[in-house]
């Protein structure tokens, strides 16, 4: 490597690097400073209060409640997307009729944003003019209509099942990918071995199929625990925050109730969280491969 | 150069220069502008603010008036987040819970220094009073409306009620009848979720039941037996199956589209909803009567209000604007009656539209008794918790006195 | 595979058909619901028992709508802002994949780390911080504000994406090119780019997509009915309005959610094959 090369390489990455110190960095910093200090609703920087607003969040019953609800919210989501994603990815890497039409379909929620997806299934799920109600009493399967999102034991199993929806088609096409660059051959033997369909599974897919399981989960999980349009339209993390994730709740605090310090301590919370599981994920992925390697 | 062109060439170039020099001083002198925010309350307001713009730079050659409409649910984002970025318009409408905020961070402009006792004396006393804080007034009522209580003539008829129920006891016959009607009628329409008023329908019960919102000592009164009681007739009502299912996902929409389509038998709304009703629903038959009472006769008495912003470099151009079209009589006629609004004006509410206007005496009547959204900061959190407390007892989720004392105790700790 | 057979091709198809026919219905029925909503007169939208098809179609909801609601305004902003983000992020993020691909430096796994915390880093977390950062640079409610925040989020997954196809494309392509006496910049534009051109359509459409239906910063940084994307237009005809017009909201999402759908499905085998090859890190 020279000294060319190196003064090169800087040179193409600067921009990016620069870009991202000034729109992401100045922010950071800016949250911090915020989080530790009392700042009025409109922004201005008061006295330094050091954890003061940390620990107004950790008595604040609706802030655990909305962290353990995010847990169950990207636990449920991409678990779900997983393991829905896997096996469609594996029929749709398969020939057979119609496979065309069937890859387009599942791509359609992709396409459309989260906020309309969620538009539309506010208005469909509808207790009295909704046509989810209306189809569900037309094939009998219910007397009366349900009030969908009235309450939270309906309406954050419903979010959940939106977010996978709205979550299988880059899944799928990742698997889809990484389906694709499996050589075939390997299967040929294995089926000369005798080894039949879900053995070639567990033993060939899975293993290959190891990186792309788990970009498929990190990104995932990055995105589902910041997702914000789901809840934010169908419910709002109501009635009284039992919907509310960190997000919503968050939005709540900094915007509505113009509480920005509380809100900041919040947002660097949120951080804290992810960068814990990257670290932890990061070291499990590497502890994997080098055993990999050894083998 | 030859002579004649040479001449030719300077007396051309000053005159370009003069006529430069008169539309820089034409441009600087002509338009001042002022920036109006007026809130979306119907697909008229900006047409009418328009016209209030037309008369006033009519008058005023030299003043640019720029209005722009913007809708209630990101009205108070926008503003605050304007003020944030030094962007913030001259006037604006704003909801007058607001003002408290805007006021103790010097947010917008006293008004003492331009009223006149005249221009305020043309004003109906009460409505004034929420807009004036530690004695001075920071706006002006530009919309102000009651709360009454709507009823389907043709359901209580139906279902033998004679006469509109005047006490919560007897609104909880009346809704059983109705309800007896069939499975698609419903006897009281109970609006709990929603971003506008949720908890507002609460107050209704609230205060016809002798509560208030904070008592006299500055605490908050939700807890209090007039609220437990109060509390207790609507959760009555969600139980005995007297309402619309749904009660936590109904927002304020959802109550009047179902007593539109006449379905519900009595409902809590304002003025706009018979504007709404002579356009959507012109063969309903429906009367207004008050809010039923439990101990006393009471109504929310809402102003949203004008205002300048204290950052203003045309403060008083904007106040002539204010004074001479705004509040005008001619335009305050005319706001008031299109979007469907009770008068601010003395003058205006002896105008026969209104003065002779059975529906509206049934609003008017109850204004003597009219409370209003408390004043104090952070008002919205407050209001959101009160809302969380009721979802989580209509739900069943919680029991009415102890989730009521845990809410108070909340807004008490926010208020200090 | 068994298909040699006719008939199990048939069968199988049959098989993964039903399979996924609840998944099939799921995705469709919102979009069978805004199509029949978006066709109904106002007076059939609040009805007890809805039926499926209006009584009297009513085309002129489309027309109403685009007047009504602004939706050209908005559907341009949106494409002004997602162009233009999608450019600047491609401007920063292909020499910088260049470089991560090709040469070995200093401070490079640290450049890598960089990227996925600032991948990590979304929007909502710095929200706060972002916005007020805007007020002060005076560009909030102006279409750069988003321009800029949307070319610096999206940038650490560009990278990555074109990173990983570069690393694909043979350096001694390259190479052949500089013996053959051409400079660097010139094997870049006759050799490489050609190459590389389908990563960074693919990456230039995924970005597009994600800019264009970004929701929270828009929401947060976009003040006046005006400047709105397509995406805050739309969810501002629903939020907390006097009335909401559901058949006009569904006409907009139909408007706007038709054309993106039909680019996915003719691009989307580009897409399996460019997350293909970038997917393995």
């Amino acid at each position: 490597m020279n000294g060319t090369q190196f003064r090169l390489a800087w040179a193409m990455i600067l921009p990016s690097l620069a870009l991202a110190i000034w729109i992401i960095g100045y922010p950071i910093y800016d949250v911090v400073m915020a989080a530790t200090h009392e700042v009025n609703r409109f922004g201005k920087l008061r006295d330094f209060v050091g954890v003061a607003n940390f620990e107004t969040l950790i008595a604040d019953p609706i802030f655990w409640g909305s962290l353990r609800r995010t847990f169950v919210w990207t636990g449920g989501v991409v678990g779900g997307t997983l393991l829905l994603s896997l096996p469609i990815a594996i029929m749709l890497n398969d020939d057979f009729h119609g496979r065309g039409i069937l890859r387009v379909i599942i791509m359609l929620p992709w396409a459309v944003s989260l906020t309309m997806t969620s538009i539309v299934w506010r208005w469909t799920l509808n207790g009295q003019y909704g046509m989810l109600n209306e189809v569900l009493k037309d094939l009998g399967l219910i007397g009366q209509s349900i009030e969908w999102l009235a309450t939270a034991t309906l309406a954050f199993p419903i979010e959940i099942l939106i977010g996978i929806l709205v979550s299988i088609p880059f899944t799928t096409t990742v698997f889809l990918g990484g389906l694709s660059s499996l050589p075939g051959d390997i299967y040929e033997a294995a089926r000369i071995d005798g080894a039949g369909p879900w053995q070639r599974f567990i033993n060939l897919t899975l293993p290959l199929m190891r990186p792309f399981i788990n970009i498929a989960l990190v990104l995932n999980i990055i995105h589902v625990f910041n997702s914000f349009p789901i809840i934010w339209v169908l419910t709002q993390g109501d009635p009284a925050n039992s919907t509310d994730i960190l997000v919503t709740y968050l939005y709540k605090l900094a915007f509505r109730y113009g509480r920005i310090g509380d809100a900041s301590a919040m947002s660097l919370v949120m951080f804290a969280v992810l960068l814990v599981f990257t670290i932890i994920y990061a070291r499990m992925a590497m502890r994997e491969s080098k055993e990999a390697a050894a083998q | 150069m030859p002579r004649k062109a040479a001449l030719l060439c300077s007396c051309a170039t000053m005159g370009a220069i003069a006529l430069g020099a008169v539309a820089l001083a034409g441009s600087a002198q002509a338009q001042t502008e002022i920036r109006v925010i007026a809130s979306h309350y119907s697909d008229q307001t900006a047409t009418i603010f328009e016209g209030m713009a037309a008369d006033f730079e009519a008058a005023h050659p030299d003043i640019d008036i720029v209005i722009e409409d913007v809708p209630w649910g990101s009205l108070q984002q926008r503003l605050v987040t304007d003020v944030a970025g030094g962007t913030a318009p001259d006037i604006s409408i704003i909801g007058t819970r607001w003002l408290v905020d805007f006021v103790e961070n010097d947010v917008v402009a006293s008004m003492d220094d331009y009223i006149t006792p005249e221009f305020k004396d043309r004003f109906i006393e009460v409505f004034m009073d929420p807009s004036t804080i530690d004695g001075e007034v920071y706006g002006l009522p530009v919309a102000a409306s009651a709360r009454a209580m709507y009823y389907n003539e043709d359901l209580l008829e139906q279902a033998g009620i004679a006469e509109p129920p005047a006490t919560w006891d007897e609104l909880k016959a009346a809704a059983e009848k109705i309800d007896a009607l069939g499975d698609d009628y419903y006897g009281f329409g109970l609006q709990g979720a929603g971003e506008t008023e949720a908890d507002a329908y609460w107050y209704y019960s609230l205060w016809t039941h002798g509560g208030e919102i904070f008592t006299e000592d500055g605490e908050s009164g939700i807890a209090s037996p007039e609220a437990v009681a109060a509390t207790q007739t609507y959760k009555d009502l969600i139980d005995s199956g007297l309402t619309q299912p749904g009660v936590t996902s109904a927002d304020r929409e959802d109550i009047e589209a179902l007593f539109k389509q006449g379905r519900v038998g009595m409902i809590l709304s304002g003025p706009w909803m018979r504007g709404q009703l002579a356009e959507e629903a012109p063969d309903l038959n429906y009367g207004i009567a008050g809010i039923p009472e439990g101990t006393q006769k009471a109504t929310y008495g809402v102003t949203d209000s004008i205002v300048i912003f204290a950052d203003s470099e045309v403060k008083d151009e904007a106040w002539m604007f204010l004074e001479e079209a705004a509040f005008s009589d001619k335009w305050r006629t005319e706001f008031t009656l299109k979007e469907g609004f009770l008068p601010v004006f003395k003058s205006v509410a002896a105008d026969p539209h209104f003065a002779d206007d059975p529906q509206l005496k049934a609003f008017t009547d109850l204004l003597p008794y009219a409370q209003f959204a408390p004043l104090v900061p952070n008002w919205q959190e407050m209001a959101d918790t009160t809302k969380s407390a009721l979802q989580t007892i209509y739900l069943g989720e919680g029991e009415v006195e102890p989730t009521l004392a845990a809410a108070a105790d909340k807004i008490n700790g926010i208020l200090k | 595979m068994t298909g040699s057979n006719g008939m199990g091709k048939w069968r199988k198809s049959l098989l993964y058909w039903l399979l996924l026919a609840p998944l099939v219905v799921v995705i469709l029925f919102p979009f069978a619901v805004m199509l029949s909503t978006a066709l109904k007169p106002p007076e059939e939208i609040f009805v007890f028992d809805p039926a499926w098809i209006p009584d009297q179609p009513r085309l002129m909801n489309f027309v109403d709508m685009w007047s009504a609601t602004g939706f050209g305004l908005a559907l341009a902003n949106s494409l002004i802002i997602s162009g233009s983000s999608v450019l600047l992020c491609l401007l920063v993020a292909i020499p910088a994949g260049y470089a991560m691909a090709r040469y070995r430096f200093r401070g490079q796994s640290g450049y890598r780390q960089f990227l996925l915390i600032t991948q990590m880093l979304s929007p909502i977390v710095l929200l706060i911080g972002i916005f007020r950062m805007m007020a002060a640079l005076g560009l909030v409610d102006r279409h750069w504000s988003l321009i800029l925040a949307y070319a610096a989020f999206n940038m650490a997954f560009a990278t990555w994406m074109l990173q990983s196809y570069f690393a694909t494309i043979p350096k001694e392509l390259e190479e052949a090119a500089w013996i053959d006496g051409a400079t660097w910049f010139q094997s870049l534009r006759t050799v490489f780019l050609p190459l590389a051109t389908p990563a960074v359509a693919v990456t230039a459409i995924l970005t597009f997509v994600n800019t264009w239906n970004e929701f929270v910063l828009a929401l947060t940084l976009l003040r006046s009915q005006d400047s709105y994307t397509l995406t805050i237009k739309i969810y501002s005809l629903v939020a907390a309005a006097y009335r909401v017009n559901w058949e006009q909201v569904m006409a907009a999402t139909l408007l706007a959610t038709v054309p993106v759908a039909i680019i996915f499905a003719w691009l989307q085998r580009y897409l399996v094959r460019g997350l293909s090859l970038g997917a393995i890190k």
